[in-house]
């Protein structure tokens, strides 16, 4: 993942951008998956503080003009989403879960956003 | 019933007194012979789910489709006129599998073997030496198979003459329901399939009850368990001839859950209310096409799964959320990518038990097993699949008295 400049506001998710800035579902959820609790528990912290400024910044402009910073700012807070899931909801049982969502594989997606 | 002027849950006694009581012969979710009599009396006959319009957007595309019940690949395919046909995947020469591909756009299948090549509508159009062989052109076109469409949804037919038309089969309450649910306006969907070692009626009917999901989802489920109806059961059911239909509870308790996920769920409401998707008479209607596929109203989640039958014991399932244009803010991205990871986290969680209710089932030492009122419609799926195989054996014994 080549580091892009992120828009004013959210450098400090510039850390987390080689790990959680994929572009496909189906690499999202691999991250999830793959990576450890206090990766997790460490990118969700900076990352929940900024949903709603980033969500707001990015729908003030047209999703086929975003750049390229634009663009990995939306697949971080995709990301966020994924991680929302194990961190909020599933918690300690994440582990167990993970292992049945390896049974059902993503065949398609209609948000994969490079 | 009417949930809001009577807004304590209470079970539906009387739309399902109808069903009767006698316990359910375990066989049916185990057996290797019941399995037979349900792929040639159900299977092999009825209308099954493949796929969506969506998937062929233009003339000449086409998907293929692996029934792994009938051992058949089949090509669907949108012709120059826009008339979608289904064929088998095979040469009429020497039945050389044609496709390989999942799916494309072509202007003709020419197998690879001899290079016999065939039109979008089947017919064969050439082929090397075909003044060496014995037949006409027009008696090796490729072998069709009966398709329609409702509501958006591709549905096969494998019978070389089907009982029933697609839309009488559904009947008319059906086709005028999915013919109005956001479902049949979709022009995209994600997908993700699994196969799972458990009977096609088992998987299935996870979906078909609720007493379930405070025990199975007991977090992802919780802004569906409330005082007034702390399972979280639906609201009433349907039986529409051999399919039925759910009406969810019209309360959830979204305070239950985080902050975070109550926004990331909301957003994909408010993308729904700006398409005019509510409300809709579908919006808390869940649709069970008899045998194998459902389909959620939902205005934010256009939720459908077909569950494949792959042996007595195995089953392989396509879920789909679909979307209707492509998402126009980043907003609504995330509301999708949300939506499509929460379906597939929460059913992660029924994996389990399903699998443990087939290894519960195998040995055989269980004769029977039971379902309480609130599982009445798994006891609707057993007794119309069980009337068809009756149905079927009757055939087959008067058959056999015609050849004496």
């Amino acid at each position: 993942m080549t580091l892009q400049s992120l828009p004013s506001g959210f450098e400090t998710l510039a850390p987390f951008v080689e790990t959680w800035a994929a572009t496909t579902t189906v690499a999202r959820a691999r991250r999830r998956t793959d990576s450890t609790p206090t990766e997790r528990q460490a990118f969700f912290e900076a990352a929940a503080p900024l949903l709603e400024p980033a969500m707001a910044y990015l729908d003030a402009r047209r999703l086929a003009d975003l750049d390229a910073g634009e663009r990995q700012l939306l697949n971080l807070m995709m990301s966020l989403s994924h991680v929302q899931m194990a961190v909020e909801i599933h918690r300690e049982m994440e582990p167990q879960h993970a292992a049945f969502r390896e049974a059902m594989a993503i065949t398609r997606s209609a948000t994969d956003f490079g | 019933m009417n949930a809001e002027a009577n807004a304590v849950f209470r079970p539906p006694v009387d739309q399902t007194a109808w069903l009767g009581t006698d316990l359910i012969p375990a066989k049916a979710y185990y057996d290797p012979d019941h399995f037979e009599l349900e792929r040639k009396a159900i299977f092999m006959r009825s209308w099954i789910q493949i796929g969506h319009v969506c998937e062929l957007p233009g003339p000449g595309s086409f998907i293929r489709r692996e029934l792994e019940f009938a051992e058949a690949s089949i090509l669907i395919v949108r012709g120059k006129n826009d008339v979608i046909r289904a064929f088998h995947n095979a040469c009429t020469h020497r039945a050389t599998q044609l496709v390989s591909e999942e799916q494309g756009s072509t202007n003709a299948f020419i197998c690879p073997y001899h290079m016999w090549n065939f039109g979008l509508d089947g017919q064969l159009r050439s082929a090397p030496e075909f003044e060496n062989f014995f037949s006409s052109k027009k008696d090796c076109a490729l072998k069709q198979v009966a398709v329609d469409i409702c509501g958006g949804l591709i549905f096969l037919n494998l019978d070389p003459s089907p009982a029933q038309p697609l839309r009488e089969f559904l009947g008319e309450h059906l086709v005028d329901r999915l013919e109005m649910a956001p479902c049949a306006k979709a022009t995209a969907f994600s997908e993700y399939v699994y196969e799972i070692d458990a009977n096609w009626k088992l998987d299935y009917d996870n979906f078909q009850e609720s007493t379930h999901l405070r025990f199975i989802h007991p977090r992802t489920g919780a802004p569906s368990f409330i005082a007034e109806n702390p399972f979280g059961h639906p609201e009433s059911y349907g039986f529409h001839g051999p399919h039925r239909t759910q009406t969810f509870w019209p309360k959830v308790d979204m305070g239950t859950t985080s902050p975070m996920q109550r926004t990331l769920l909301e957003a994909g409401l408010k993308f729904a209310m700006e398409k005019g998707l509510i409300p809709n008479p579908t919006n808390r209607e869940y649709y069970a096409l008899f045998p194998n596929f459902f389909l959620l109203g939902s205005p934010s989640q256009h939720f459908s799964h077909t569950v494949y039958p792959l042996t007595a014991r195995r089953s392989r399932g396509v879920v789909r959320l679909y979307w209707i244009g492509e998402a126009q803010s980043a907003s609504e991205m995330l509301a999708r990518e949300y939506a499509f990871l929460v379906a597939r986290d929460i059913h992660s969680e029924d994996v389990g038990v399903i699998r443990a209710g087939q290894r519960g089932l195998n040995s055989g030492a269980l004769e029977h097993i039971q379902f309480q009122l609130m599982e009445s419609l798994c006891r609707h799926l057993y007794l119309v699949s069980n009337d068809l195989i009756e149905k079927y054996k009757d055939e087959q014994a008067a058959e056999r008295e015609r050849a004496q």
